[in-house]
């Protein structure tokens, strides 16, 4: 059954261009049902999963391809497939403004299938085999207008996630040689008798798989990929591109750093203070570009590799609160990013406009979208009482407790990151809401809030986020016993 | 407990039906519904303040509304230093809440200012009766957020700057008190406010060093919605573009919240963990900076408005240095300060609105013979004067005399004395920049054309509001046994 659900997405995909829909809601129903079933097998398989391993394909010694169901997974196949049925809902209405969209949906269903392959994977090679995947089947997505523009942004993010790659496949081989096994096993599988002495290098390693999968994750130097391929369809940024691939990365780096290197390993080396440090920076950094961009979609984009390191920060902290901290804000991020976007998106689909600046006065015109995504923007700045501040509260939690003085300079990071969050999402909503004392109405007369099919996904998003914020008790003892391994 | 919530929860539900219900249309400027929106407003706003006082009355027990997460609980509970805080929003806000019924006649989009204006006092009752450290700084983010589009009200491209900025400056206090909070509750057993001190003592001796860092940060943090030098550059800046009315609130109210927000944190760390380290000498000398250099400030500004608001940055400076000596009688000058400047200072900003409002007069050299024409108003704002410099009958003699002695008890090297002879100096500045108002007004000079004098005092609505408040403050300042007595109370815990 596990392999089931990889596999539905993958037809469902490949015969959206094969069956000749005659009109186009038959084709809405029919990925809308598929996605939405493959959806609910997930959860079913997720909540009744036995600790068994599923074994597709065995190469050579302890190579093989396998999938089993622990916490992470859970987790992050959890996410992933209760967002999907959302974004596919939302794309159908935002795809009637592009072309060629049977090529959009191929992709972006098969995305699916390989996202969940990632988040399946038992052990350190299957997660490899389908990262790559992940890269391929995405590139499509990113060059979709076929504009010079999209064509060289997809080139830079294949260039971009391929090289990332080749480091984390250093990583790979270091554990097929040094460790027992490249299964997962939380604490690590190194094993020590073939360590002793070799420790330097393998941080070494460590440090150079880490940032090749911070490609993904976007981590500073690597980041420049991702404010470009937001000339993707907006479903395309907004799914992938805030959740899907870039928390890949981010997924990848627990399983590296919790699963397969072990924090026992790795914790108070300097190969920690390394990783921190750039995530620490990257954390400023992003942030800082975001108030200086203009392009809505561009401005979320390096909000989201901000908040990317929010994740990986606590992923190095490397203790259970620090990767339940990491969970929080990769599952709450998700929501409130996707929230964002979708509403940068409705934007864009019913106006055209694409910078900060033309927005003004549209609050008054677009009172939903706006006020949904006011509410997205508090919670990323983490406003008690939305998501946001749940999960920077057990971030910063796991600093202070790691008694790390690198880590407590890390909630100052944090802090200069939520101060720059304020400012480049509230000059937006003030823009939308305050135009100015002689803005002319009249030139904004025609516009006007998008359809259910766009606003459904909308709302569900922000009713989570502010559920997020006031009950998170059993989200957040879940992800508790997931980095504690009692799950 | 139904008492509080709903003194918190009815404002805002009512700032949000206004907010939704009164919509103003995008083509025309005036909401068409004027009147009842007005009259609702004002049945609110007594409601509101019939269930603070009935709240304050009965003196509920504390309880826990629900929890965030499982040890940060949302809990509400009344004490003597939220009392005297809750009185002081009450009295300005319904008054100024009366007076801008009439102010508001000449803006736009009146509904979103009373929406905002109710949702404000919730919030401002719920900062009053938070327990706890988390549910203080829940309404501590949200009354920045909403009062911001009181200080954009006009929508000028000044305004909209102004409340950025605003902005800006309060999360990033916010942010700064933020990270205190995370090591606080690390290092207190509950975040649950006291008056003695919640750090674990193995705490204090394993990193008291940092803690004293921890501590900085969050004054400073907490600070910069006092107006503490050096992140005191929003306040006359966002001020004065707001509308009269909510300037006075944010003058006299507002701003009070970081106040409110410094006693519960010197609270939780302890005074006698404080008490004679480098986190009290630097504190002292930042607060006589800004007692110091607002007074110049204001001494300097030609309009009138701007000058009230650098007043207040003073006049803040005043409280926090009561704060920052750290004993029994500097505390009770401070919070006796708290309730006279802020009766004062609303008083003088609805009268500038007052002024604003019949003449159009903003700058303080066109305003000779105000007096003359506006008599009434001019009176208040002459004895509100008077209170602010500290002449004794009035409200301001009693708390600075209270900050002086208990500066000078304190025994704190060079700043026992240095800080009263600082106040003296700001108090001679502060009749300075005020008296020439009222003399100019009153006496406008020989060449005065009194042919030209016509009566401009306005209307009841405006007037009586500002009588009230008025003899409030002389109230302070002749009874002060009472007050005292309440603070004593908060003193003792």
């Amino acid at each position: 059954m596990i392999i089931l659900v990889i596999l539905i997405p993958f037809i469902t995909g490949i015969l959206v261009p094969i069956i000749p829909f005659r009109k186009r809601w038959h084709k809405e129903v029919f990925l809308e049902t598929a996605v939405v079933l493959n959806s609910i097998l997930v959860w079913y398989l997720l909540l009744h999963h036995s600790d068994s391993t599923f074994l597709l394909a065995h190469f050579t010694g302890n190579l093989n391809i396998s999938f089993r169901v622990d916490g992470m997974s859970m987790v992050f196949a959890g996410l992933v497939s209760a967002l999907w049925p959302f974004a596919t809902l939302y794309a159908f209405e935002y795809m009637t403004k592009e072309e060629h969209e049977n090529v959009f949906f191929l992709f972006y269903t098969l995305t699916y299938g390989v996202t969940l392959g990632i988040a399946l994977a038992a052990n350190l090679l299957t997660m490899y085999f389908f990262y790559e995947l992940l890269t391929l089947v995405t590139v499509p997505l990113v060059m979709h207008t076929l504009t010079r523009e999209a064509v060289l942004a997809s080139r830079k993010y294949l260039y971009y996630s391929l090289g990332g790659a080749a480091f984390a496949f250093l990583g790979l081989i270091m554990v097929i040689v040094y460790g027992s096994t490249t299964d997962f096993i939380l604490g690590g599988v190194l094993d020590p008798a073939k360590t002793a002495g070799k420790t330097d290098v393998l941080l070494l390693i460590y440090v150079m798989a880490f940032m090749g999968f911070g490609v993904k994750a976007a981590v500073c130097p690597f980041n420049s990929w991702l404010p470009q391929a937001g000339v993707a369809p907006t479903p395309v940024t907004a799914l992938l591109h805030a959740v899907a691939v870039v928390k890949s990365g981010a997924f990848a780096i627990i399983r590296l750093t919790y699963y397969s290197f072990g924090t026992d390993f790795l914790k108070g080396t300097w190969a920690q203070d390394v990783v921190m440090a750039v995530v620490m920076f990257t954390i400023v950094y992003g942030c800082s570009r975001a108030v200086k961009e203009t392009h809505i979609k561009r401005r979320l984009a390096y909000s989201t590799i901000s908040n990317l390191s929010y994740i990986l920060f606590g992923v190095v902290i490397m203790t259970p609160l620090g990767l339940a901290g990491a969970l929080t804000h990769l599952v709450f991020h998700a929501v409130m990013k996707i929230s964002s976007f979708f509403c940068a998106g409705a934007i864009m689909h019913q106006t055209d406009r694409h910078y900060v600046h033309e927005l003004n006065g549209l609050g008054y015109k677009m009172p939903r979208v706006f006020g949904i995504f006011t509410i997205s923007a508090l919670a990323l700045m983490g406003v008690p009482g939305l998501a946001g501040f749940v999960s920077k509260w057990n971030l910063a939690g796991a600093a202070v407790k790691s008694n790390n003085p690198l880590a407590w300079g890390g909630i100052a990071c944090l802090l200069v990151s939520a101060l720059l969050t304020a400012i480049y999402m509230l000059t937006i909503v003030v823009r939308a809401f305050f135009p100015g004392k002689d803005f002319d109405y009249g030139t904004i007369s025609d516009i006007c809030d998008p359809n259910w099919k766009m606003l459904l996904p909308l709302f569900i998003f922000t009713v989570f986020i502010i559920l997020f914020g006031v009950y998170s008790q059993p989200v957040v003892d879940f992800f508790m016993r997931v980095a504690t391994g009692a799950v | 407990m139904y008492l509080i919530l709903s003194s918190i929860f009815f404002p805002i539900l009512a700032g949000v039906f206004l907010l939704i219900r009164y919509r103003t249309p995008l083509s025309g400027k005036k909401n068409a519904d004027s009147k009842a929106l007005t009259t609702l407003t004002g049945c609110f706003l007594i409601v509101t303040a019939g269930l603070v006082i009935a709240s304050l009355l009965t003196a509920e027990d504390g309880f826990t509304l629900f929890y965030l997460t499982k040890t940060l609980p949302i809990y509400f509970r009344i004490d003597s230093t939220g009392t005297i805080f809750s009185l002081l929003a009450v009295i300005v806000l319904l008054c100024a809440g009366f007076f801008s019924f009439e102010y508001m006649k000449h803006e736009e989009r009146d509904n979103r200012y009373y929406g905002f204006y109710l949702l404000i006092f919730g919030v401002l009752n719920a900062l009053c009766f938070a327990g706890n450290l988390i549910t203080f700084y829940l309404f501590f983010e949200l009354l920045t957020l909403a009062s911001m589009p009181l200080v954009l009200h006009n929508g000028s491209r000044e305004a909209v700057m102004a409340g950025l900025k605003y902005l800006f400056y309060s999360l990033c206090g916010a942010y700064a008190a933020l990270f205190g909070i995370y090591f606080l509750y690390r290092n207190c057993d509950s975040l649950t406010f006291t008056t003695e001190g919640a750090l674990r003592a193995s705490a204090i001796t394993g990193h008291g060093g940092f803690l004293l860092v921890v501590a900085f940060v969050m004054l400073l943090g907490f600070g910069v919605k006092a107006g503490m030098f050096p992140m005191h550059a929003w306040l006359p800046t966002a001020h004065p573009v707001a509308p009269a009315p909510a300037s006075a609130v944010l003058s006299a109210v507002i701003v009070k919240a970081g106040v409110l927000a410094i006693i519960r944190v010197l609270g939780m760390f302890g005074r006698d963990f404080l008490r004679g380290t480098w986190v009290q000498t630097a504190w002292i000398i930042l607060t006589l900076i800004t007692v110091f250099m607002g007074s110049l400030l204001a001494y300097r500004e030609p309009v009138l408005k701007k000058r009230l608001a650098y007043s207040t940055v003073s006049q803040l400076s005043y409280i926090l240095f009561g704060l920052a000596i750290m004993n029994g009688t500097s505390f009770a000058g401070a919070l006796c300060h708290v309730l006279a400047h802020g009766f004062v200072k609303a008083v003088l900003f609805l009268c500038a609105g007052a002024i604003i409002y019949r003449t159009g007069k903003t700058r303080v050299e066109e305003m000779r013979g105000i007096g003359k024409e506006m008599p009434l108003t001019m009176w208040c704002f002459t004895i509100a004067s008077l209170g602010l410099i500290g002449i004794p009958p009035t409200s301001g003699f009693v708390s600075k005399w209270y900050l002086a002695v208990g500066s000078l008890e304190s025994g704190i090297p060079v700043f026992d004395v240095l800080g009263p002879v600082i106040l003296l100096v700001s108090a001679l500045l502060t009749a300075g920049y005020l008296l020439p108002l009222t003399i100019h007004g009153f006496f406008p000079g020989a060449d005065y054309d009194y042919n030209m004098l016509q009566k401009k005092e306005p209307c009841k609505l405006m007037t009586v509001p500002v009588l009230i408040l008025t003899i409030l403050s002389i109230l302070v300042g002749l009874f002060p046994e009472i007050v005292i007595n309440l603070i004593r109370m908060a003193v003792t815990g």
